[in-house]
């Protein structure tokens, strides 16, 4: 491998113009696409319009597209970076010049991504995020991939590497795929999703569309069609349900497409490999992401699966971090792990991670809360039923009270809570299975929260904040409250830990 | 149930509800019942302006006192229920920690380790210059829900609340 002299301040790929060519044209399509339409047509239509032919037109494109190639040229010619000691410099810009320098330090994660185009032009990009305001971030977005490896190890070196023994060294650094995903399990794991969400969407889009397209369909006299089936006598009502029936099935099959397609295109080969320190999450097939896990900077642990997922064998674990923005946060989720990888990578990110201690469980109020915000729904079902398809569609509520019946149910079922030593464990979930894991001395904030209702009946609820999430144990007794929450200050406090 | 198989006994912990809050200053009180006065009046004028409009049309029913008393009752009941929360709003600081109480029908306890806050900041508005008061508030590394904001500590204290918590975060590094 040629390695790459970083302290003298290099441009990145020429490939760098074209992604940067691209991007800004897309950009630039974003912005104006509706008004260069309406434009457009407007003069190849009239054949001028406000004194512009065609011809001046096609060649006003062509010159922005000069334009925007030249002004990629140049922004890839200002575009210099190199790395000194203990920081990353950057140069860039064309009139304005800037001179960004990070310390090593301050550096809080390295991403690399390829999208699309970086694919087939064989480059990655590199983003570089420091802590603080989402404009501090920094993104090379052409480099060829060994350079790009070689940088981010540089950026997450403190100690800047000199000599070659370091260097190999490094390489020789162990390197341990542990997981590696195979189609046939993200199948299951798309094919065994919750599918209401997906349901849902499908529905609501189709619904918009509908609503959209009225105006169309009604343009096309479709509707007196329609109108004419659905009007016609009463032994067709059965062809009608038929029809119902086969749509409903037919949404559901798409929305089972679109969740398994979904899966396949987000986590496509996905791969976790075992570094020394740190993890690394490889993913993606038209935007492939490379990110790293540091466990110093995990803050909860978030273990998803249900019944179909269990039976198979699935695990989802979502790593959230303090100090990465929200974007980025959902890509720190690995899928279809099994329950031996899982319970591995659970101890590898916190050590000596066990559940010792009472499982507690919230009181019967719990069961009370979650029935009234139950018949809330039902009675809101109803009242809309009743409204808009009179009072037939009553019948409902025999699908609807079973369902919140289990529903219930569930959610008090898998409500608990395990407060050890060194963790806390939280369970939650309807139709998924969610466990919570923090780390005690990760803490933030600690709320009681208690509502007049709950007063009386000595009960409260504890709010447990880390720098990436809140978690709440619900209602538990007064007392069993206080405990918890005097017992967690306590770990906070008593040891000097850092959280991050 | 309680932590018994745990190496410390719960019982020997610092308790937060033997804990003695501090209530806010009382002047604050003051600041709370105008700027509700300035949001009744609002209110009121709204509806006035809201008659004023539709009274020219005969379709439509309004019946003026009745949507007035309404408001004004929906107006008491708030500032009722804000001046007995006023009593509720406490606070304390302890070696470790700065505890902040607050809420009547939904009753808080926050609790903020002073290991984990990342700065503190003291702002007055004018209305609180006027009474000599401050709003301290305290920054930690997490998300929205776990930062406080204490109102109406008297300015002077709100300054050495300040100090000492700034001393200790600038100690500890």
């Amino acid at each position: 491998m040629e390695t790459t002299d970083f302290s003298q301040p290099i441009r990145q790929s020429a490939k760098g113009i074209i992604v940067i060519f691209v991007f800004n044209l897309f950009k630039f399509f974003k912005k104006f696409l509706v008004f260069f339409i309406a434009f457009g047509i407007q003069v190849i239509r009239k054949k001028s319009f406000g004194g512009v032919t065609p011809t001046m037109m096609y060649l006003g494109l062509i010159a922005m597209l000069v334009f925007l190639l030249i002004f990629a040229i140049l922004k890839y010619l200002n575009f210099k970076f190199h790395l000194s000691k203990d920081d990353f410099h950057l140069a860039t810009g064309i009139i304005n010049k800037d001179n960004t320098i990070i310390p090593k330090s301050k550096i809080q994660n390295v991403y690399i991504k390829q999208n699309f185009l970086q694919q087939l032009i064989n480059v990655v990009s590199l983003k570089i995020e420091t802590a603080g305001d989402k404009k501090s971030e920094i993104e090379i977005s052409a480099l060829d991939k060994p350079t790009a490896l070689l940088l981010k190890k540089r950026l997450f070196n403190k100690i800047s590497v000199e000599s070659e023994e370091v260097e190999q060294i490094e390489t020789v650094e162990k390197q341990n795929i542990f997981f590696r995903v195979t189609p046939k399990r993200l199948l299951l794991e798309g094919l065994s999703q919750n599918h209401f969400k997906s349901f849902l969407l499908i529905v609501t889009f189709g619904y918009g569309i509908y609503n959209e397209s009225k105006d169309f369909l009604e343009a096309l006299e479709l509707e007196k069609h329609v109108e004419g089936i659905v009007n016609l006598d009463e032994t067709d009502l059965f062809n009608l349900i038929i029809t119902n029936v086969i749509l409903v099935i037919a949404v559901v099959l798409f929305s089972f497409l679109f969740s398994v397609a979904k899966t396949f295109i987000i986590n496509f080969n996905l791969e976790v490999v075992e570094n020394q320190k740190t993890i690394e999450i490889n993913k993606g097939l038209f935007n492939k992401v490379s990110l790293s896990l540091t466990p110093s900077r995990i803050q909860n642990l978030v273990i998803t699966t249900n019944r179909v997922k269990q039976y198979f064998g699935l695990y989802s674990m979502s790593v959230k971090q303090a100090m990465v923005n929200a974007k980025q946060q959902k890509n720190f989720k690995i899928v279809a792990l099994e329950k031996d990888q899982l319970n591995y990578l659970t101890n590898k990110l916190l050590s000596d991670y066990n559940r010792e201690g009472e499982t507690g469980k919230p009181q019967p109020y719990f069961v009370l809360i979650s029935a009234l915000g139950m018949l809330f729904f039902i009675v809101l079902a109803n009242a809309l039923a009743l409204f808009l398809f009179g009072i037939d569609m009553l019948w409902i509520n025999v699908i609807y009270l079973p369902f919140a019946m289990f529903y219930v149910y569930f959610e008090y079922k898998k409500s608990y809570y395990i407060i050890s030593n060194n963790f806390a464990t939280l369970g939650s979930g309807v139709i998924d299975t969610t466990t919570n894991i923090l780390e005690t001395h990760k803490i933030q904030a600690i709320k009681l929260k208690q509502t007049i209702f709950q007063k009386r009946r000595g009960i409260a609820s504890v709010v447990i904040s880390t720098a990436s999430k809140s978690v709440t144990i619900p209602y538990v007794s007064k007392s069993e409250a206080l405990s918890i929450y005097n017992f967690l200050l306590y770990k906070v406090e008593s040891q000097d830990k850092d959280w991050m | 149930m309680n932590f018994t198989n745990l190496e410390i006994q719960a019982e020997d912990l610092p308790k937060v509800e033997e804990l003695v809050l501090k209530p806010i200053s009382k002047s604050y009180l003051k600041i709370i019942a105008l700027n509700k006065l300035a949001i009744y009046a609002a209110l009121i004028g709204l509806v006035f302006g809201f008659w004023y409009f539709i009274e020219k049309e005969d379709n439509i029913q309004f019946n003026l006192w009745y949507v007035l008393s309404a408001v004004l009752v929906l107006c008491i009941l708030n500032f009722i229920i804000s001046v007995l929360a006023f009593k509720k709003r406490a606070y304390a600081i302890r070696e470790h920690d700065v505890v902040y109480a607050k809420g009547l029908i939904v009753h808080s306890v926050t609790t903020v380790p002073i290991s984990r806050i990342q700065h503190v900041e003291e702002s007055r508005s004018w209305l609180a210059r006027y009474f000599g008061l401050a709003t301290l508030k305290i920054f930690t590394a997490g998300e929205a829900g776990s930062d406080l904001s204490i109102q109406g500590l008297p300015h002077l204290e709100a300054k050495q609340i300040k100090e000492v918590i700034s001393s200790e975060i600038n100690g500890n590094n």
